[in-house]
């Protein structure tokens, strides 16, 4: 019993010591730090995602005090946080073009084709390194969703092997874009197009329908019918320009295999 | 007096040199060597925390692990006497140099985590050592990783213009010339 006590006591000595020490050290060696830093860092989501260039939302904060960043650099936070950071910083904010993430891939699990088993690792990454494991197509969504673990707001979920993106919840921070192997999720901007090709093969027509029943086949019936020319072909795959459609939808319509789509609720955006 | 004490110094430094010869502290030898300047300074920083850490780790020996009779507390008073110095050592470096403090990064706290200072706390109770003489062999081991950290930048930094074979750039020649310098310095072992 005795030893306890002893041993207790000279740790806690010990230790009682050294936080004297550090505490003296403390208040001597203290940083004088722009106290707009720690206003920033209040206003800022504070999630780390460094979609903005920083390592951390504390970097950006200290780097906008110096005044080496914009006030619009948190793509997360968008116009709310950029006019809080303007009020702080006392200067003016730009508008922040609002972008979200969207999958260039429309093909679940039943609707795409296998080449093979796959037993490795479970991730895009590794089924990627091996000629995209079991999914016959060479462009499509891998299933294994690595974006769902990068996505730092739960936006993304994972429904039938295919990646879905909540809108409500994304943010366009671009984590999901930067791990995609396949390079199928794009930020683009969501307030003025609400028409989308949900595919990013490359294959000739003969060649994405046999791998996918929704793949894009080059077709072309939705830039003939497209009556303000905002549809065209890029390399076997569709495009719709957002400066030219007028969102009628009748690309949507006349696709024969469900590529072209209309996202929900993207107009509120 | 003064003989042993140049021995116990140099045998630090050189023959018993902790990175080359016990394998000691490779994560920073391997992490801050790209420049010349945060080597070195992560040396010194090192060296700071490994003087200080055997003038406290020998009277808390002698006086509280040993006086008390207490051999089962060595290694929780050695990891607080450890942990706390490289706390003062990081706020001291953050006043008075930010810009080091940046290129240190992450590594300098890693000073507690590093093995040779550790290996050092429990070292010195084995050797027997006096107070000066633990202080000594302190400051040489730290003056020891100091001295690797700048070899080893210095021609990382020199690295950086050699061609070097694709397969090897990068962590393989770096690990190569990391065992060439160990190499040579088992050319020291007979020195004392």
């Amino acid at each position: 019993m005795g030893l306890i006590i002893i041993a207790t006591g000279s740790i806690a000595a010990l230790a009682a010591f050294f936080a004297i020490m550090l505490s003296i050290a403390h208040s001597k060696l203290k940083v004088e730090e722009d106290p707009r830093v720690e206003r920033l860092l209040e206003a800022l989501p504070g999630v780390n995602c460094a979609a903005c260039g920083f390592a951390s939302c504390r970097a950006l904060a200290e780097a906008a005090v110096k005044g080496e960043v914009e006030v619009g650099s948190c793509v997360v936070g968008g116009n709310d946080v950029a006019e809080k950071i303007s009020r702080i910083m006392g200067v003016k904010a730009k508008v922040v073009e609002k972008k979200l993430a969207f999958v260039r891939c429309g093909a679940g699990k039943s609707e795409r084709e296998k080449k093979a088993i796959y037993q490795g690792v479970e991730t895009c990454r590794a089924a990627n390194l091996v000629m995209g494991g079991e999914v016959a197509c060479s462009h499509g969504c891998l299933g294994f969703g690595d974006c769902q673990r990068a996505c730092p707001f739960n936006a993304i979920k994972m429904l039938d092997g295919l990646a879905h993106i909540d809108f409500s919840l994304c943010t366009g921070c671009g984590r999901c874009v930067q791990v995609c192997p396949r390079n199928i999720i794009v930020l683009e901007k969501f307030n003025d197009l609400n028409y989308r090709v949900k595919c990013s093969s490359l294959d000739k027509g003969k060649k994405a329908r046999e791998v996918c029943k929704k793949s894009c086949i080059a077709c072309g019936r939705c830039v003939k019918s497209c009556p303000y020319d905002a549809c065209w072909m890029d390399n076997n795959l569709a495009r719709i320009d957002s400066r030219n459609c007028q969102v009628c939808g009748i690309c949507a319509l006349v696709c024969p295999t469900g590529a072209i789509v209309e996202l929900e609720n993207s107009g509120k955006k | 007096m003064a003989g042993r004490l140049i021995l116990i110094f140099l045998g630090a430094v050189l023959v018993n040199n902790f990175v080359l010869r016990y394998f000691l502290g490779i994560c920073p030898f391997l992490g801050v060597t790209g420049k010349v300047e945060s080597g070195v300074a992560m040396g010194f920083a090192t060296t700071f925390v490994m003087t200080i850490t055997a003038a406290v780790v020998w009277p808390v020996n002698m006086y509280i692990i040993q006086g008390l009779n207490l051999p089962f507390l060595e290694y929780v008073s050695d990891i607080l006497i450890i942990a706390s110095l490289v706390q003062l050592i990081e706020m001291f470096i953050k006043k008075t140099n930010p810009a080091l403090y940046r290129s240190l990064g992450i590594y300098l706290p890693l000073i507690t985590t590093n093995c040779s200072i550790l290996f050092l706390a429990l070292f010195i109770p084995l050797r027997e050592y006096t107070f000066i003489d633990s202080i000594i062999f302190g400051f040489g081991a730290g003056m020891g990783f100091t001295f690797v950290l700048l070899l080893m930048s210095a021609i990382r930094e020199e690295l950086d213009f050699a061609e070097v074979p694709r397969s090897l750039r990068g962590a393989p020649v770096t690990l190569i010339t990391a065992g060439l310098l160990a190499l040579a310095f088992m050319g020291f072992t007979g020195l004392i």
